[in-house]
């Protein structure tokens, strides 16, 4: 089920909402039970996935709790916690890649491939198994207490707002409300004001470039404007995708009376890549920055170890996304800039006025997204080449215009460069309801709910991870 | 102690006219857990001599809860009521009647989805705003120039990269699906000839991009590729594209309508004169001798690609096309012209390209009709719309009597269903 779905937004939300108000007691277990039902939909096998994984990790948490401090089957528990939990995501997640690459190499040296194992990814695994993981990691290291019923943390690990494509929200972030938390109309509108924008957002202006981003990105031979402008729609796409998303959790959070952190700070105003990934998905980033760059000893064992540190933790973050080496890519073009940006004391563009330092960040994470959105290594090599070798397009590619130049694409592109760089943020908006600002959050959600009436177009980017 | 387990109900006063943040519904305040992020969102103090403290602030808060309510509940229950009115029974609870497999939830999601009255009532008029604000269609077609339109595949079709020379017998190939049908029927002493029926945005793609003025060259590199592979392959083709370049060269009518997908009576006439002289020349079947008439007349047309907008108020936009058809009429009776299943040795398969103006108005002034007169002689023929790469010869397994004294079948396709073919290119054995 998806956020921006008829049966999510007409059925499956106000009968949630419904029976919760209406629950005197066990409103976490019925949280739970709706969570299921929202995962299931899309493979209900997947739900027995998600329960073994939570029902390891409760009980590691258990015995780490129990144990004193220092003890071997604390260690051990921590142990068992962290092997299955990334044993299910490494077989779901990587397995197939592996295959495919042992096969490559296999037939490098003249032997048979062997057979590949067809695995289907359970969608939003990397984003719960995260979380499972967060909680026995919280417990082990003293920074959480453990959890009180198996339905309370079943609940934190299915709970459906950001199940799918997060915001990452770790145990100690949310053990306090999964106990006690508060439902006021200030916290309920101000979800509802945000989800109606994260709604919109996704539906007017996400699908539509997304739609531009594919159309290039399946030409054949797309000329350089078209890839330029194929590249931007895309950062657009995945920016307001995205975003949108952890909107409507955080609003979706807060109707049930939760708090999730803010997954986005305007990323494409960064003045640098350091400064970007302080804005960009900061759930992922401070998940990977606490469990594992500061683990792997951050910063402070000397300049090379940090460079190696940073390297790893966003090779490691490239592939979190997905099995491929595209993303493998990514992640070292952006570890490699961040080390950059260290060594040089500060961002590539420090001495330019703001305007080109954000351009120019703005620029780079274009290009980090060209290997981000191609599925080949090969495939970014034709891109890159569309985008820096002047040429027009030929074949079938020339018909593009056809599909990217229309007026409503200018149009929405126009838009997304406005509310992108001008700083207007939804998690700020709904901040203080005024009257003119109600008005303005429910016409653009009429309006994104008629449209999603008319679009046969409307994935959401971040599933796939 | 579980915070939702202990509640008290805020009044309806405290709830909406408190400056403090009271409670929503049944629930614990004041324990200190809300805002994780530190920044507790209460409503500022209400200026003095304001009323009621805080009223004006929360107004907007309340009004927006409301209405976020009730937008997402009142679907539900309409739908229910409506459901129960035409049908006796609400659709929704199709859910509890299925088991809960992956494909069933589609199904009902799906289904849920197209039937609700809230898409109903505002689709027409959302497309309509959609094109006349951003010149889109929807999923299934593009806006050209004057007045033009295009079906979207055929144009990704053209616009995206398609190996030509897939191997491995899959679906994906239909050079050994083809390959595989002509070996069956030489088998039988039948002959295949494959006709390509090309796009509109193959023919036409200065009305459909800008970027190319009419004088510039014709775009059908992947059909011209697969044209190659069956001619290495050895199986008889006859070339349409080539043909409609010279045509469109010579500033002939157009080979196309402007609002549909398919030929023109001028397109089709053209196709099936280039079939019957390559027929012709190699002899398959013997000549024949009826001396078909030519009946002009005229039909109205809206265009499949204006449908596929599926909105009225689109629709009225444009006039529908008038067209200018040849009726093909047996002399002898003035009856317009009818297949013979049995007697012909010809037997032509294909999709809606031999369907239009053929069983759809006016009748007997299609591509079949005039490959007949062209030929002299009645054919039979199967037509499956949009399923000429699998479906068609399905239907022929079904029906092997077809068959019987044929001496050649000419299979038509259009160039997108290379990629897109229904079903996609399956190996189909015919029965005896």
């Amino acid at each position: 089920m998806v956020f921006t779905s008829h049966i999510f937004l007409f059925y499956f939300l106000p009968i949630t909402l419904l029976v919760y108000y209406l629950l005197p007691r066990g409103r976490n277990l019925f949280l739970l039970a709706a969570s299921y039902i929202f995962y299931g939909w899309w493979n209900p096998w997947f739900v027995g996935l998600m329960f073994f994984a939570t029902a390891v990790n409760y009980a590691c948490g258990l015995v780490i709790a129990r144990e004193a401090v220092g003890t071997p089957r604390r260690k051990h528990a921590l142990v068992v916690s962290i092997v299955v939990s990334l044993g299910l995501l490494g077989f779901f997640k990587y397995f197939m890649f592996f295959e495919n690459n042992l096969n490559a190499l296999l037939t490098v040296f003249g032997a048979d491939a062997l057979p590949v194992l067809q695995i289907i990814l359970p969608v939003g695994i990397s984003f719960f198994i995260f979380q499972s993981l967060s909680y026995t990691i919280d417990v082990y290291r003293g920074d959480s207490p453990p959890v009180r019923t198996f339905s309370d943390f079943a609940c934190f690990v299915a709970l459906f707002p950001q199940l799918i494509a997060g915001p990452i929200v770790r145990y100690n972030t949310i053990a306090a409300q999964l106990v006690e938390r508060e439902h006021t109309l200030d916290k309920f509108s101000s979800g509802a004001a945000l989800f109606m924008l994260g709604f919109a957002k996704k539906i007017l202006l996400a699908n539509a470039m997304g739609m531009a981003a594919d159309a290039v990105f399946a030409a054949e031979s797309p000329g350089t404007v078209d890839a330029w402008f194929g590249i931007v729609a895309y950062a657009f796409q995945i920016y307001f995708d995205f975003s949108a998303y952890s909107d409507m959790a955080i609003g979706l959070g807060r109707m049930f009376g939760f708090e999730f952190p803010r997954n986005f700070n305007a990323p494409y105003l960064a003045e640098s890549i350091t400064d970007f990934w302080r804005r960009w998905h900061i759930s992922l980033s401070t998940f990977l920055r606490d469990y594992l760059y500061i683990p792997l000893g951050g910063n402070r064992r000397g300049e090379g170890r940090t460079y190696a540190n940073l390297a790893i933790v966003m090779l490691l973050g490239g592939l979190w996304h997905g099995a491929s080496w595209n993303f493998v890519l990514w992640g070292a073009f952006h570890g490699a800039l961040l080390a950059l940006e260290r060594k040089l004391g500060g961002g590539l563009f420090e001495k330019a006025p703001r305007p080109l330092r954000v351009g120019g960040t703005f620029v780079l994470i274009l290009f980090s997204w060209v290997l981000f959105r191609a599925v080949t290594l090969a495939e970014s090599a034709d891109y890159f080449q569309a985008l820096f070798i002047p040429r027009s397009a030929s074949g079938g590619a020339i018909l593009l215009d056809s599909i990217l130049y229309t007026r409503g694409n200018l149009l929405i592109m126009g838009l997304c460069a406005v509310l992108t760089f001008r700083r207007l943020q939804a998690h700020d908006w709904v901040e203080r309801l005024t009257l003119p600002r109600v008005v303005t959050i429910t016409a653009l959600f009429l309006l994104a709910i008629m449209t999603m009436h008319v679009q046969a177009f409307n994935p959401f980017l971040y599933f796939q991870f | 102690m579980d915070a939702t387990r202990t509640t008290k109900m805020a009044s309806f006063r405290d709830m909406f006219f408190s400056a403090k943040p009271t409670l929503l519904f049944p629930s614990l305040e004041g324990l200190g857990v809300g805002w994780g992020m530190g920044a507790r969102n209460n409503p500022p103090p209400a200026p003095p001599g304001r009323g009621v403290p805080g009223s004006r602030e929360r107004f907007p808060k309340w009004f927006l809860a409301a209405i976020f309510l009730v937008i997402i509940a009142i679907e539900g229950p309409v739908q229910a009521l409506l459901d129960l009115r035409s049908e006796g029974r609400p659709q929704v609870l199709d859910f509890l009647s299925q088991a809960p497999t992956q494909d069933n939830l589609r199904t009902f999601e799906s289904a849920l989805e197209d039937n609700a009255w809230s898409a109903e009532a505002v689709r027409p008029a959302m497309q309509y705003f959609r094109y006349a604000l951003g010149e889109d269609l929807g999923a299934k077609a593009l806006a050209g120039k004057d007045d033009w339109l295009f079906y979207r595949a055929g144009a990704e079709f053209l616009m995206q990269p398609w190996p030509h020379a897939v191997e491995g017998g899959g679906t994906d190939d239909p050079l050994g699906a083809i390959v595989d049908f002509r070996d069956t029927l030489a088998q039988r002493d039948i002959a295949l000839l494959v006709v390509i029926a090309p796009g509109k945005a193959s023919i036409y793609p200065d009305k459909l991009s800008a970027r190319i003025a009419e004088t510039d060259e014709r775009i059908y590199g992947h059909a011209r590729a697969f044209l190659d592979r069956l001619a290495e392959a050895s199986v008889p083709t006859v070339d349409l594209f080539a043909r409609y370049a010279t045509a469109r060269e010579g500033h002939e009518a157009p080979l196309y309508l402007e609002r549909d997908t398919h030929w023109s009576p001028e397109g089709l006439r053209l196709a099936a004169k280039a079939v019957a002289e390559r027929v012709i020349k190699e002899g398959w079947i013997p000549n024949g001798t009826l001396e078909y008439a030519i009946q002009p007349v005229e039909v109205s047309r809206v265009g499949d690609v204006l449908r596929m907008a599926d909105s009225p108020y689109i629709t009225a936009r444009f006039a529908p096309e008038s067209i200018a058809c040849a009726q093909v009429t047996d002399p002898a009776t003035g009856q317009p012209y009818a297949d013979e299943a049995e007697a012909p040795p010809v037997l032509v398969l294909g999709d809606s390209f031999l369907r239009i103006y053929q069983s759809d108005a006016p009748g007997s002034a299609g591509f079949i009709a005039h490959l007949a007169r062209e030929l002299k002689q009645p054919v039979a023929s199967i037509v499956s719309d949009g399923g000429a790469s699998t479906l068609v010869r399905q239907e022929l397994a079904r029906h092997p009597e077809l068959l019987h004294g044929k001496k050649l079948v000419i299979w038509e396709f259009v160039e997108r269903d290379l990629r897109f073919g229904t079903e996609g290119w399956q190996k189909v054995k015919l029965g005896d």
